[in-house]
């Protein structure tokens, strides 16, 4: 999987993945939040619409980069996952953590 | 009863051989619910994983799993060559949100009803079972 990513505002990225968020894919996860951070853009929503599958490695990854792109002034937002996703944010909490929307043009109306 | 066997190797092979198992069972099985489905699947991979990415052996690991879906329960056995893990395989709690790693064993245990490992003569078995929800049809 590559994921790619889109610049919606100034500072806004939207970055997107498709298919399975493990431990094979969350290092790509991780490089692509990192180039956006460095690029300027620190700002992130991540868009799971295409994310079928999400496990601890996955989750592990999404944390560090909001981490990241808090560091930089920034957050990092998700939308619309799925049921496997938003199961495994349940279960470890996470949903109280990362703010979820509906699409990922949503994510910085506030 | 619907039965599924996967040999294989780490390295190479990844989970994906794994989810590709899972899915050929859930085809065949269109009666077994969504939830009871999804949270088989991740604690399951997350064991996979922890065996890909912690097992250390001098040598290629080499891993037999074997995946049964029947009325009550979805069960699978995952026998490995490497080295003891050395891991404590009671109860976790689960990290803060903050962790970035560390979660794998404690979602196994939120997930399925039993969890079970043993060490036998050269290998590793780990066992793990889902009670399947009452159907509601």
């Amino acid at each position: 999987m590559t994921f790619t990513t889109e610049k919606i505002e100034p500072d806004i990225a939207i970055i997107r993945g498709d298919e399975k968020l493990n431990m094979v894919t969350a290092p790509e996860l991780r490089e692509s939040v990192r180039r956006s951070i460095s690029g300027g853009n620190a700002r992130i929503v991540v868009d799971l619409s295409a994310i079928t599958f999400m496990d601890s490695s996955g989750l592990g990854a999404l944390v560090g980069c909001l981490k990241s792109a808090r560091q930089a002034g920034g957050d990092l937002r998700i939308a619309a996952p799925s049921k496997q996703v938003t199961m495994v944010l349940q279960l470890s909490n996470l949903d109280r953590v990362l703010a979820k929307f509906d699409t990922p043009y949503d994510a910085y109306h506030d | 009863m619907t039965e599924r066997t996967l040999l294989f190797r780490t390295p190479p092979d990844s989970v994906d051989v794994v989810h590709a198992t899972l899915e050929s069972i859930w085809e065949e099985r269109g009666d077994i619910d969504e939830m009871d489905r999804m949270m088989f699947d991740t604690a399951l991979i997350e064991l996979v994983s922890n065996v890909i990415q912690h097992a250390s052996s001098t040598t290629t690991i080499v891993c037999r799993l074997d995946v049964t879906a029947d009325d009550n329960a979805l069960r699978a056995v995952l026998v490995d060559t490497a080295d003891p893990p050395g891991i404590d395989t009671g109860r976790r709690e689960m990290p803060d949100e903050f962790a970035e790693s560390g979660r794998g064993l404690a979602f196994i245990q939120a997930l399925v009803t039993v969890f079970e490992y043993e060490r036998m003569e050269g290998g590793n078995v780990w066992t793990i079972t889902k009670d399947r929800s009452p159907s509601t049809s």
